[in-house]
């Protein structure tokens, strides 16, 4: 008796917790049904991540082949690791590897703070009139093509006729090749990017200002806060998030120095420093024609890329911020 | 439900009749017959993947002349010279080829690996049934082909272009000679620079103007008239030296870096590009200019900027005991017209297209491609000379043909500016200096592969050796990292693959 109402007790258990499952499936399935058009507003952008970046990884598969376009990737021969172990016997690879990582940390380090201050001090400029007038005038390099901001720097800096080679002669300096010198070429990426994507850069920082409680602010002030304290205080710490995030995405992205930008800045002279990565799965893939071996190089930046947003998330995370994933 | 029905039907329909209209457009031509005879009255319908030497394609006055010489409808898809690297390249990995394609870049690894692979027919043994075809001479048909193959049709080339444009009206002001030497041509250079040849009393002209650019500019020129061997050097007894290993190369470097040093050669050379290089020129700011074809050129951006311009062509400068040698551009070869199995699928239909390709070899396409329309864009004088009349026309209608003919070389044009005419004589003239590239028709699987990177750690030491950057040492010491890194092998390679070809002729 006491066996069967134990039994039963059990049978009523085991019947109360497929009630529940059978809840939880019917609450999902209805979840899905609930908001079938949020799902459906999904699917596009879905099925572009599968079409556009997730099938094409499957064409990797030739950085372990002889790729012979002819031959298609179904019939190329397999050699393994041949073009990775090819690319770090080469004596370039250091080179790349090292410019590449030293213009990546320019870019953090010197770049990425720059539009935050550039943003707060956007943000204490009272003269509506004014604000956007700096605002308007510091966008409009980001829409010139990299190709002009070069040609501008090289009329600028030529050794025959440049204008500044020609003030420093005025003066009495030496004349110095800012385009052949490989001292001058870090200085002269930096100072472009800064140019062109500086106020471009501020765009996110003043919205995210914005929205910050004016509550706070009146708050600060009742406590004394100056317009330096409630920067520092307040409108920082309220924007960190938003630096955070803008942050791993700037990493993961900074990966790619921009092609274009080193194409044009490269030359004979300043090769050891100026070629990257990306200069060189151009010249050697698709001008020189070796597929198999460019798509090894730019696996392996893909690589580097991941293992840099990876700590930079994890990073965050320890930080008490949420990453991005 | 029934409307539906019908609307799908009507679909299908459409779709049907586009691929059977696809379907026949491919079929066009292609006869799968055994018998492999054609038809040369046949109107042949076909593509042409064509680079574009200028900024527009032509229109199509000359291309429907074309058409109706050699009974044929040509779909031309233009590629333009610029991007043709990842063009053909991605053309060639893709798979998608037309019937022609034309084929500049021998020496890139992926043409030449399709093209040894058999991805294109091999034309030997048909050319000499073709009474134009057949007269493309035997060293020309050897430098076209790749290990005893010749994968298309030739253009034939003049063997070797390279030469100096002068200020003539300089000179003569400073009462300086046309240089025949390499120490007069320094001369000149340093004159040029310090003597004030316009005259306007500024210190404001330099002697060499130059690019960044070793193979077309001045630097291989140069090195060809200290006796540089044109890449390569062979020995007899098959042993090969790059051309950088080299003493001659070791002067020509100190030649230039001579006239870096002391400024008669433009500081910002490594920088400058083509253009640049001739608004120099034109602007009067250099007085010396390499690259004999553009004499032209030069003369009309000139014009309105420098009164009492005078210019005179030099192809003969020797080192001093009166040799005379210039480096020759792929022995002659410009490319091959080149027509893949994959499109070609009959001997038949290939015998077609080389019949076209024999047609367009005739003196009236030739004129057509050449001038264009007698009367409409050229005429000939009385003397027999050569002119456009009409030189926007020509440009938009006959010009981008030029590059497309697959001979320069076998008809002659008297052309009626006197210093153009001179600068083709010269051209002329260089065949007899001609110093031809050794491993043109040799192949070599490493330098296929990683030539282009490795010639760039010998073209950077140059460049910076003639900054002054670099000292002798360090130059030898990138040779040697050129060694190390793959040179060795190359070399290897090019001795093997030409004692295979001694031993078979």
């Amino acid at each position: 008796m006491k066996m069967s109402n134990e039994m039963k007790l059990a049978d009523a258990a085991a019947l109360g917790l497929e009630q529940d499952k059978k809840a939880v499936k019917k609450k999902g399935r209805y979840g899905i049904m609930r908001n079938k058009f949020l799902y459906l507003m999904i699917l596009p952008g879905f099925i572009y991540f599968v079409i556009f970046k997730y099938l094409p990884m499957g064409g990797l598969i030739i950085s372990f082949q002889d790729y012979q376009p002819y031959l298609g990737i179904s019939d190329s021969p397999w050699v393994g690791m041949k073009h990775f172990v090819r690319l770090f016997t080469e004596p370039t690879f250091f080179m790349l590897l090292s410019n590449t990582l030293i213009l990546f940390a320019l870019n953090i380090v010197i770049f990425f703070p720059l539009p935050i201050i550039l943003a707060l001090m956007l943000n204490e400029v009272r003269h509506r009139y004014f604000k956007n007038a700096i605002q308007t005038i510091i966008y409009i390099p980001h829409f010139m093509s990299w190709v002009i901001i070069v040609s501008i720097t090289y009329v600028f800096l030529t050794v025959d006729g440049g204008v500044v080679n020609e003030m420093l002669a005025a003066i009495g300096l030496p004349k110095i090749s800012f385009l052949t010198s490989p001292e001058w070429l870090r200085t002269m990426y930096m100072a472009q990017i800064i140019w062109k994507e500086l106020g471009w850069s501020t765009i996110i920082y003043l919205a995210a200002i914005t929205v910050v409680d004016t509550q706070l602010y009146e708050a600060a002030e009742m406590d004394g806060a100056g317009r330096w304290r409630k920067t520092w205080h307040v409108t920082l710490p309220a924007i960190r998030p938003v630096i955070i995030t803008l942050l791993i995405l700037k990493i993961g992205s900074t990966l790619d120095l921009g092609f274009e930008h080193m194409y044009l800045l490269l030359n004979s002279l300043n090769r050891e420093v100026a070629e990257i990565f990306d200069t060189y799965i151009y010249t050697a893939g698709l001008k020189n024609g070796q597929l198999s071996f460019s798509t090894a190089v730019g696996l392996f930046k893909g690589l580097v890329g991941l293992v840099l947003i990876m700590l930079a998330n994890r990073l965050a995370k320890k930080f008490g911020e949420d990453g991005v994933y | 439900m029934h409307m539906k029905t019908k609307k799908r039907w009507n679909l299908a329909l459409i779709a049907s009749l586009a691929l059977a209209t696809v379907l026949s457009g491919c079929g066009n031509g292609s006869e799968t017959e055994a018998n492999q005879t054609y038809d040369p009255n046949s109107k042949l319908e076909f593509t042409w993947l064509n680079i574009l030497h200028t900024a527009s394609p032509p229109t199509d006055v000359i291309k429907n002349k074309l058409e109706a010489y050699t009974n044929s409808k040509i779909n031309f898809s233009w590629v333009p010279d610029a991007s043709k690297e990842e063009r053909i390249t991605t053309a060639l990995a893709s798979g998608q080829l037309a019937d022609v394609v034309t084929i500049t870049m021998m020496t890139n690894s992926t043409v030449r690996n399709s093209l040894k692979s058999g991805l294109f027919w091999d034309v030997g043994p048909y050319l000499d049934s073709y009474p134009n075809l057949k007269k493309i001479p035997q060293e020309v048909r050897t430098a076209a082909s790749i290990e005893g193959h010749l994968y298309g049709v030739p253009f034939q080339k003049n063997m070797a272009r390279s030469g100096l444009i002068l200020r003539k009206d300089w000179l003569d002001k400073l009462g300086l000679e046309v240089p025949k030497t390499l120490d007069e041509l320094y001369n000149v250079a340093r004159a040029f620079t310090e003597d004030d040849p316009d005259g306007n009393g500024k210190n404001d002209t330099t002697g060499f103007g130059d690019r960044s650019d070793l193979r077309y500019s001045s630097f291989k020129t140069l090195s060809s008239y200290f006796g540089t061997p044109n890449g390569w050097a062979v020995d007899e007894n098959g042993k090969f030296t790059p051309e950088f290993d080299t003493p001659q190369y070791m002067d020509t470097l100190q030649y230039s870096r001579k006239l870096y040093e002391n400024g008669y050669l433009t500081r910002d050379f490594a920088v400058t590009a083509k253009t640049d290089q001739q608004q120099q020129f034109a602007q009067g700011r250099t007085g010396i200019y390499t690259g004999m074809v553009d004499i032209a050129s030069l003369e009309n951006m000139s014009q309105g900027l420098q009164k009492g311009m005078e210019l005179v062509p030099v192809n003969k400068i020797s080192n001093g005991d009166g040799k005379y040698h210039v480096w020759s551009e792929g022995s002659g070869v410009g490319g091959l017209l080149a027509f893949p199995k994959s499109e070609v699928k009959s001997e038949a239909e290939l015998k077609r297209l080389l019949q076209f390709v024999d047609k367009l070899l005739d003196q009236e396409a030739f004129m057509y491609m050449t001038g264009g329309i007698e009367g409409e864009h050229y005429k000939i004088d009385e003397d027999g000379s050569f002119k456009i009349t009409n030189q926007d026309k020509w440009q938009a209608d006959v010009q981008p043909f030029a590059a497309s003919r697959p001979s320069e070389v076998t008809y002659k044009l008297k052309d009626s500016n006197p210093r153009k005419q001179m600068a083709n004589d010269l051209i002329q003239e260089n065949d007899q200096y001609a110093v031809l590239d050794p491993t043109v028709p040799l192949d070599s699987q490493t330098n296929n592969e990683q030539g282009t990177e490795l010639q760039k750690i010998v073209t950077d030491a140059t460049f910076r050796y003639i900054m002054g950057e670099l000292d002798d040492t360090g130059f030898k010491q990138a040779v040697q990292s050129w060694k190390d890194a793959g040179g060795t092998r190359i070399t290897e390679e090019y001795e093997s693959a030409y004692k295979t070809s001694q031993g078979k002729s």
